[in-house]
């Protein structure tokens, strides 16, 4: 008892204390963990060149009618943290004629979601061939205008045509694909019609009925009505404290640290076509209200069940393992993946999905904040996971950046998935002062040679040696020459179309999937694991929906092959569980498989 | 040699005190409800209060009713050079060794801002004392904040994969 009069007195006192010294000061709401202050003579985020480096993108948004769109997301002070994070953009043919188009959200302002100006608009170009685009918003019905985050693509009726699921600050929305250019907003009707501030959603078919669920992470809580304080209220009489909200000692947004997190929710399918909660039933609701971005249902391990990675900004990342019983058991820190490899809680935004050192095994690159590494987790079976960024070469390239989208891709059909990286800084101030970052930044391009990362240099006046604030990226191949292109979404900017123009580049192979609902496989083939082996390398690929940064990649499945003139066999391992081999006789070309049918 | 029964009783009785002694002062760490029983929501250091991060808290108890408790707090509202220096609290109801370094019962605020050591602070951000951390490379996933059971009988308080050896006095 002694000894706890005297643990009671300590506590006694300090909370005594406390709330005195609260009156006099607020308290602390706000703010990131940032980096030990450092003066640099440049920045090393922009303006990065290298006369001798390939041409490998060739920027030609302003050759379309991409050009005409303009994200907007808050006001360009960026006083609040909603103001910053937006928004995904979505690859993904939804006429259903082969070409590839491009859905671009947009955020919106606080006065808009009032109702007191017009909204901001998301928009689709459909894609006619030869780099032309078409505007077909109005026709299809997919402004949105509501502060937009995240898009998830998902066949989640079954009828052979892609829906869109998009994660809003406000209310989230389902658009079905009528399958005549137009879609319906059924999310009220359908029960998803999510609260609060939904970011990065994955569709995936955890529960094995061919029907697809879908995951909704939740980032943070915001009223309106109750703002937490802008900079510009830093150090006024009465006011905020200076210290209070600030990036290296200056007065910046707040958040998402000190602001309360917000849930996540898991929407299983029933078979009526609605969706019902299940996100307490199946362990993933997030009770410690992480600050969540960007999530995909992925095969983990190499059962036939879909897994769940939830990456978080500011807190631990989460992994979940279904179990197969309607439930998944958390295994964030037991399997690696919570925290980077000195046990540090990073700023998680984006995430790419996919197997870099060919070795049959999902892993994942996370990119986080400025003055930290991104992360890259080699996925050593079992559900455990090594950090292995710095000895993969991605560690010290990346401190400088503010990394949001990421994505695996094969640019030069080598056979290694090399990777790509979207970069900006959410604090405008950055830019008045010498701290070696910089607002907009240069995306980064890695070239993956046996597992190891070199960065691709940018040519000067090149797409990589251009700064974007970009957030959202999604890659495929929109002209179908066999090179994966991109798009970026930038913050408060016209976006960025990047076209693939590498010249040495080896044989490919891409396949379109399809399941068969009947055997409870989800249509559009989500959830499904290919491995492709050509001579002595086996390449492992899956179709995913989400990641990325909340974003949608097209659902085609791209294969470099590097010099090899043949698939030596090619296996499908479909959401059910079944497994068929296939042989494809010729490549550099665009193979559609049918579950239990074949090629054509 | 008058009575060495005598002297040896004396010795066993001697044996079994310290070593019961030293059974009751062995650490446990806490877990679950035990843990969030004693670990504080929020944390006063240098002008300001903080929450506690309460997943990376920990806390160990010396025999039956002395304990140890760490933990990070939400360093946001400080300004950079207070977070410089600062990253949680450490409270001990005894007096205790930091990696053989005594400290008195109390209150304090620590950090990592001198190179190799774990810095002590006072309530005012005064530093009190700094003692140098072990690193155990051979740790499998470290955490943020942790303890476990030392071989010597305490416990280690780890940040990351760095660690200073507590035990009681």
């Amino acid at each position: 008892m002694r000894c706890h009069h005297k643990l009671g007195f300590v506590l006694c006192c300090l909370f005594l204390v406390a709330p005195i010294l609260a009156q006099a000061q607020q308290p602390p709401r706000g703010g990131v963990s940032t980096g030990t202050p450092a003066t640099y003579t440049s920045r090393r985020t922009t303006g990065i060149t290298d006369p001798h480096a390939p041409v490998i993108f060739e920027d030609v948004t302003d050759k379309t009618a991409l050009a005409n769109f303009r994200h907007r997301s808050g006001e360009a002070a960026k006083d609040y943290i909603f103001d910053t994070p937006s928004g995904g953009v979505a690859i993904f043919d939804y006429d259903s004629d082969g070409k590839p188009d491009i859905y671009l959200l947009s955020g919106s302002t606080a006065a808009a979601m009032r109702g007191k100006e017009k909204a901001p608009r998301a928009a689709l170009y459909r894609n006619l061939g030869n780099w032309k685009f078409e505007d077909v918003t109005d026709k299809a019905g997919v402004a949105n205008e509501r502060w937009g985050f995240g898009v998830a693509v998902g066949d989640y009726n079954n009828d052979g045509r892609p829906d869109m699921f998009i994660g809003n600050f406000g209310v989230s929305r389902l658009y079905r694909n009528n399958g005549d250019g137009t879609f319906t907003d059924v999310a009220e009707k359908v029960g998803v019609a999510r609260r609060g501030w939904s970011t990065g959603a994955s569709w995936g078919d955890y529960d094995h009925d061919g029907l697809l669920d879908l995951f909704v992470p939740g980032y943070v809580q915001i009223d309106l009505g109750s703002l937490p304080p802008a900079p510009s209220e830093a150090g006024k009489p009465g006011g905020v404290a200076q210290n209070f909200c600030q990036f290296r000692g200056v007065p910046v947004m707040c958040g998402p640290r000190g602001l309360p997190g917000e849930g996540d929710t898991l929407y299983r399918q029933k078979p009526d076509g609605t969706f019902e909660d299940v996100s307490v039933k199946t362990g993933v609701h997030d009770p410690e209200k992480y600050y969540g971005f960007s999530s995909a249902f992925v095969h983990v391990n190499d059962d036939k069940l879909l897994d769940l990675i939830v990456v978080n900004d500011s807190t631990p990342n989460q992994l979940y393992v279904n179990k197969g019983n309607g439930t998944f058991e958390e295994m964030g820190y037991p399997s690696g993946l919570a925290l980077n490899e000195n046990g540090r809680e990073q700023a998680g935004m984006g995430l790419a999905v996919g197997d870099y050192d060919n070795d049959g095994r999902v892993d994942f690159h996370i990119t986080n904040f400025s003055d930290d590494s991104n992360t890259l987790y080699h996925n050593d079976g079992d559900n455990n996971f090594t950090d292995v960024t710095f000895q993969a070469g991605l560690g010290e390239v990346s401190i400088p950046f503010l990394g949001w989208g990421t994505s695996f891709l094969d640019f030069d059909n080598d056979g290694w998935q090399d990777l790509f990286v979207v970069n900006g800084h959410v604090y405008p101030t950055v830019d008045q002062h010498q701290w070696g970052t910089s607002y907009a930044q240069q995306a980064l391009l890695f070239r993956n040679i046996k597992g190891k990362f070199e960065r691709v240099g940018a040519p000067p006046g090149n797409a990589l040696a251009n700064a974007w604030p970009g957030r959202g990226l999604a890659v495929g191949d929109l002209d179908a020459d066999g090179r994966l292109d991109l798009i970026i979404n930038n913050l408060d900017s016209k976006p960025a179309l990047l076209r693939n123009v590498a010249a040495a580049t080896g044989h490919w192979l891409a396949l379109r999937l399809i399941g068969d609902p009947a055997k409870k496989s989800p249509r559009d083939a989500i959830g499904t694991v290919v491995y492709l082996t050509t001579g002595n390398q086996r390449q492992r690929r899956e179709v995913f929906s989400g990641a990325i940064y909340c974003s949608q990649n097209d659902l085609t499945l791209h294969f470099g092959l590097g010099g090899a003139m043949k698939v030596d066999k090619l296996e499908i391992k479909w959401p059910d569980g079944s497994i068929e081999t296939f042989n494809v006789p010729v490549v550099d070309k665009l193979v559609t498989i049918t579950q239990g049918k074949g090629t054509s | 040699m008058k009575n060495p029964l005598k002297h040896l009783s004396i010795a066993f009785a001697l044996l079994i005190a310290a070593v019961s002694a030293a059974a009751q002062e062995r650490a446990t760490v806490l877990t679950g409800t035990e843990l969030t029983r004693v670990v504080p929501p929020g944390f006063y250091f240098q002008g300001l209060s903080a929450p506690t991060q309460m997943r990376n808290s920990a806390a160990a108890r010396f025999g039956t009713s002395r304990f140890v408790i760490a933990g990070l707090v939400d360093t946001s509202g400080y300004s950079a050079d207070v977070r410089e220096k600062y990253v949680g609290f450490f409270i001990t109801d005894s007096e205790i060794t930091l990696n053989g370094e005594t400290l008195a019962a109390g209150a304090y605020g620590f950090g990592f801002a001198n190179e190799g050591k774990i810095t002590i602070l006072d309530l005012a951000g005064k530093d009190l004392m700094s003692v140098a951390i072990e690193n155990d490379k051979s740790l499998r996933r470290p955490r943020p904040l942790m303890m476990t059971a030392d071989a010597g009988g305490g416990v280690r308080l780890y940040h990351g994969r760095n660690y200073v050896v507590i035990a009681a006095k």
